[in-house]
């Protein structure tokens, strides 16, 4: 019982992450079409900027600046970078967001070091919300599921109940259309991927504190975050959501799963026969954990590619 | 094709006559350089001819990589197949793979396509550690290459001459594919699939044979380099050895036939060359990748054959000086970024800190390119900023001679064959 | 003109080929110097450029200096086999490497493979930081000579240390990466259970580097109730581990093998102390001079893994010193018959080849994270403290049936 009732908590908090994280690659590719391979990269950027300034000027000034510099940087990046390559299809964007993906790695390692750094939440934070069957549990996590809830709520706010939501998704749909109306479409796409590369930021500010924060954390996150979005529907913040509190809550679960192939056989009295076979029979879901997501990016490309909620076919 | 012969000739005499005086690492590098340009080229087949954007072939790379391991395994223990034919054994396997995967891949396209590949490759990635059987756990397969025919295949020579050997075949057999009915299927595929769907022809099944067929070079390429270093690891799936694949190509040039082999050779040949000499050289890499993702689309490779394609229209004298102003520019602005760069990895790294504490929180010199600086002197600033102001200038100052000219040409001549 | 110039390179090529003087002994350090593991590689490759230093101090080989070149594998084995072939062709003659398990699955292999094509030209393969067994079963060869523990050597003394120090229990808990290195550690810490009176409560194999969340995996280690947590992970994955462990208040010991990564004490905070590490060397273990030495020659204490690169290449002095006696050309077979008869007396105990698998006999140290200590880590106010050295016989493993060593001649 306590296992079910930590996991799920873990998982939650674990999916609320996810969510912070792809939400902004969401809203980039529901808008331009446009699958950010850098958007990993934002988040690890944002994470070393909030420590970086959280050395000097302190944890919550941190959390501030590094959104604030990641969404410049998006914005940047759009205005002089994607506009230009726009013209030669959507390849050289996926291309070029690669490349950019690349040299923020590079760069991060350059200047802050090709190993851990010590980025550390404030001590006004390092208390335990509540203590479940003699566990404590540590109070960023719910800090960080809190900053995740705000998130979607405010940007569904956003887009569905204000004006500037609505030129938004104008611009997503019909972006001739909404141009024709006089909306200055490529500043709106500018905005939308800075605003989303600032989530990143954000996310990378906030989780940075609580794992580690080294050059690794765009790599082991990133493809994550594809399978959220792919799953959950390129371009649905809600489908964003929930995919990443499916993933969340597998990944916390499945680490305690120790039946394989073999087992599931065993009941059908195939289960010696599986032993034998070796290989992929033995296999427990807990070892091979992490390679249940792709699986299940697969088989929601294959079937049904628009994800949980997508809207784009 | 006749005015290609000449070049190619003198390319080909090289690679058969010069390898023997070279010493080993020049060998090594022109065996990886052969293996580069095949994986590039069969991964072209896919990319630029029909269009279609893989972000995994590495799961083909290695799964030819694995199955040519445990052929030679299998000589090894006394199965009498003959060595120089272990390719063959990636070439299956990467057909069969490439044939199931292909299959489900291209159900779909564009985007979601690419990330049908990633996932397929990750997959391979994340199983393969766990698979002790096929793969061989994180330590991977090892065996020994065994005599053949007279041939010990014991030295690197003998390696190199088989590798030639069969990148050679392969690339004749690519090559000969694009001339035929089928290779202008996949260009038609590329540019207007509704068109040729319309015309009677099943979309889908081409594009899972041209699949498998990508997939059984790149079987090649893996057996290849199996053969070479006569081990194989998981680590071949690893998202990076797809990276690479993409970034030869496109700097290179998807659009023409060598674009690929291009790229291979330059990345291959700078990581050869340069890193040994810096930590920062992956970062080079990405910034040679993005500039020529900006300024030059169709790559390098497109780059020398827009030239070669009107050479007679160009008017090269005129063109000779702003050529120069911008060649310098570029190569006084890369010397900025270099130095920079350079700067910036001493400065931050671990010894400068380490040697600024011993120095009692001060600033104190450090070397680079041989010469001491010191941080505070705007010297070490300075200088980066004013190569990289006059390299600016001068190519602004040549672009529009450059512009003006090339905008003659193509008034001039009629529209590219293959648009990006 | 072609066949003049041919005639001249065929000429130039075989002139250079005969010795003018003796050649220098060439060492080459094939080394993680970029990628992932950066910080590790660069302090195997630091421990090795002391050793060579003094050597090179004391009037080199045959009055020649040794000459060292250091290549880049990237962390990769692919990238590892390209510098090997670099290596053969600059004539190195004594290959050295320490950061991971799988290059150096590949580079003894490429040695074995050089050494039986180029008889009279032989490589030789000095390991001074990969664990995996199978270096000294399986793929054992007498070109390789493994200077650094294994994961049975460091269980053994974690156990041995612990039980008599009382902070054992009977319930251990052993949580590893999915690899061969924390496969070795499980098997080590199933294969003590008589010998420390203890029992496995559970045991859990991990994805290596990618697990981001350890939560659910302290979950586990909770449900069981353990009093001690042994695990060989290192980076990220201890990292984590033990954060989490500190986050949900979870009171167990960690014995770990590789708690002295620099980065680990800063970012685990108060959490680490009380936890055990058994590795070949710390600084409180010792009298000082060895680390008042390393620190004059590089800058800095010796950490982490630059103490066993060093006292590797110690080793190799030693043996240098008995052959160049001799006089000659070098002759790697010879380095390599006196190499097994050193005994290398360290800082903290005496280090010696066993003859039938080239695994080093090894003292191996058992430190605890303690407050305030004599030598602190990552500028906090913790370090280690040496609890026990256990002694080589004390701490070896038994050769494995799977080494059949060739012997040359």
């Amino acid at each position: 019982m306590e296992f079910y009732l930590i996991s799920t908590l873990n998982g939650v908090i674990y999916g609320l992450l996810l969510f912070m994280v792809s939400a902004g690659l969401t809203l980039i590719f529901g808008m331009m079409g446009v699958l950010n391979f850098a958007h990993a990269s934002f988040y690890m950027l944002g994470a070393y900027v909030a420590y970086a300034v959280s050395s000097a000027a302190g944890f919550w000034v941190g959390l501030l600046v590094a959104p604030a510099f990641v969404g410049i940087v998006g914005m940047l990046v759009e205005r002089f970078l994607l506009r230009r390559v726009h013209a030669f299809g959507h390849a050289h964007e996926l291309l070029l967001t690669f490349g950019l993906a690349l040299i923020v790695e590079e760069a991060v390692k350059l200047v802050f070091g090709d190993f851990p750094v010590n980025y550390q939440m404030a001590d006004t934070l390092r208390f335990a919300a509540f203590t479940v069957y003699g566990t404590d549990y540590p109070f960023y996590r719910v800090f960080m599921g809190i900053v995740a809830i705000v998130m979607f709520v405010a940007l569904w706010l956003l887009l569905s109940r204000t004006r500037i939501g609505i030129v938004v998704r104008a611009a997503e749909r019909l972006p001739q259309m909404a141009e024709a109306l006089g909306h200055n479409i490529p500043v709106v796409f500018t905005s939308v991927f800075g605003a989303g590369a600032a989530l990143a930021g954000l996310a990378g500010a906030v989780a940075g504190a609580f794992y580690p924060t080294n050059p690794n954390m765009a790599l082991e996150l990133g493809v994550i975050v594809f399978v959220v979005v792919v799953v959950g529907g390129l371009g649905s913040l809600q489908g964003s959501l929930l995919a990443s509190l499916l993933i969340g809550l597998f990944s916390s679960f499945a680490v305690g799963i120790d039946w394989s192939a073999a087992d599931l056989l065993a009941l059908v009295g195939l289960g010696d026969w599986a032993r034998t076979m070796g290989g992929l029979m033995t296999m427990q879901v807990s070892s091979i954990s992490a390679t249940i997501p792709f699986a299940l990016m697969l088989l929601v490309l294959l079937v049904r590619p628009a994800g949980l909620m997508g809207e784009r076919g | 094709m006749a005015r290609a012969l000449l070049p190619l000739a003198l390319v080909g005499a090289f690679l058969i006559v010069a390898p023997p005086f070279l010493d080993l690492g020049w060998q090594n590098a022109l065996i990886n350089i052969l293996i580069a340009s095949l994986f590039a080229l069969a991964f072209n087949l896919l990319a630029g001819q029909a269009g279609l954007l893989s972000f995994g072939h590495a799961a083909y790379f290695g799964v030819g990589a694995f199955a040519a391991l445990h052929l030679m395994a299998r000589i090894e223990d006394g199965l009498g197949f003959p060595t120089p034919l272990l390719p063959l054994a990636g070439a299956a396997a990467g057909l069969l793979i490439g044939l199931v995967a292909g299959f489900f891949a291209t159900m779909r396209s564009g985007v979601y396509f690419a990330l049908v590949t990633l996932a397929i490759a990750e997959l391979f990635h994340s199983l393969a550690p766990h698979w002790q059987g096929v793969f061989g756990g994180e330590a991977g397969l090892s065996s020994m290459r065994m005599p053949w025919g007279g041939l010990i295949f014991g030295s690197l020579i003998e390696v190199y001459y088989l590798t030639l050997a069969w990148v050679a075949l392969s690339i004749l057999l690519l090559w000969g594919l694009t001339r035929t009915p089928f290779g202008r299927l996949a260009l038609a595929l590329r540019d207007n699939e509704q068109r040729v769907r319309f015309l009677g022809y099943n979309a889908h099944i081409t594009k899972v044979i041209i699949f498998a067929i990508s997939a059984m070079f790149s079987g090649v390429a893996g057996a290849l380099q199996a053969i070479s270093n006569e081990t194989a690891n998981y680590v071949l799936f690893a998202s990076g050895v797809s990276a690479q694949v993409v970034l030869y190509t496109f700097v290179g040039g998807a659009t023409i036939f060598f674009g690929p082999v291009v790229g291979a050779v330059i990345f291959t040949l700078f990581a050869y060359l340069v890193s040994d000499l810096t930590r920062s050289w992956l970062l080079y890499q990405g910034l040679i990748f993005v500039l020529v993702m900006l300024y030059a689309p169709n790559g390098l490779g497109g780059l020398i054959h827009q030239h070669l394609r009107h050479r007679g229209q160009l008017d090269w004298s005129r063109l000779a000086r702003p050529y120069a102003q911008a060649t310098l520019g570029s190569l006084l602005v890369a010397a900025a970024a270099i130095f920079l760069i350079e700067t910036l990895a001493v400065v931050f790294s671990r010894d400068y800190a380490v040697a600024r504490r011993d120095a009692g929180g001060g600033f104190p010199a450090y070397e680079v390119f041989g010469l001491n600086w010191t941080p505070l002197s705007p010297v070490p600033w300075l200088l980066p900023l004013a190569l990289f102001a006059a390299g600016l200038w001068l190519i602004l100052q040549a672009r529009h001679p450059i512009g003006t000219l090339w905008q003659r040409v193509r008034a001039g001549s009629e529209p590219d064959v293959n648009p990006s | 003109m072609r066949h003049i110039s041919l005639i001249a390179l065929v000429v130039a090529g075989s002139l250079s080929a005969a010795p003018l003087a003796a050649k220098p002994l060439k060492i080459g350090i094939i080394e993680s110097l970029s990628g992932a593991q950066t910080s590790t590689g660069r302090m195997f490759a630091n421990g090795v450029h002391y050793g060579i230093d003094r050597i090179n101090a004391a009037g080199g080989v045959n009055g020649e200096p040794v000459e060292v070149v250091e290549y880049d594998n990237a962390g990769g084995p692919t990238e590892a086999a390209d510098k090997f072939r670099q290596a053969q062709a600059d004539g190195i003659n004594i290959i050295i490497q320490g950061a991971s398990s799988a290059i150096a699955g590949q580079l003894t292999e490429d040695v074995r493979k050089h050494n039986i094509r180029n008889p009279g030209n032989e490589m030789m393969y000095i390991n001074v930081g990969a664990e995996a067994m199978e270096l000294t079963g399986e793929k054992c060869h007498f070109y390789h000579f493994r200077y650094t523990s294994t994961a049975p050597m460091r269980v053994n003394a974690l156990i041995s240390t612990m039980k008599e120090q009382g902070t054992l229990g009977t319930r251990v808990y052993s949580i590893n990466q999915n690899y061969s290195w924390g496969q070795d550690m499980q098997a080590a810490t199933a294969a003590d259970t008589a010998m420390g009176d203890y029992e496995v409560v559970g045991e859990v194999l991990h994805d290596v580097n990618k697990i981001q969340d350890f939560a659910p995996f302290v979950a586990k280690i909770k449900a069981a109730n353990p009093d001690t947590v042994i695990t060989g992970n290192w980076s990220n994955d201890l990292l984590l581990l033990m954060k989490a462990a500190g986050d949900a208040g979870l009171k167990v010991r960690f014995a770990t093998a590789f708690l002295d990564q620099p980065g680990n004490i800063a970012n685990a905070g108060e959490t680490a102390l009380g936890h055990y590490i058994a590795n070949a060397y710390d600084n409180s273990a010792a009298d000082g001079s060895f680390a008042d030495d390393y620190k004059a020659a590089e800058g800095h204490l010796p950490t982490f893994v630059e103490p066993q690169a060093a006292f590797a290449v110690g080793a190799l002095q030693e043996a240098l010193a008995k052959v160049s006696s001799e006089g000659g050309d070098v002759n790697v077979t010879k380095i390599a018959e006196a190499l097994e008869d050193t005994t290398y007396e360290s800082p903290v105990g005496p280090i010696s080849v066993r003859k039938e698998d080239h695994q080093t006999i090894r003292p191996v140290v058992v430190s605890k994270v303690v407050k305030n200590a004599k030598y602190p880590a990552d500028d906090t106010d913790m370090g280690f403290q040496m609890v026990k050295v256990v002694p080589g016989e004390e701490a070896i493993y038994p050769v494995q049936s799977s080494c059949e060593m060739k012997r040359p001649g």
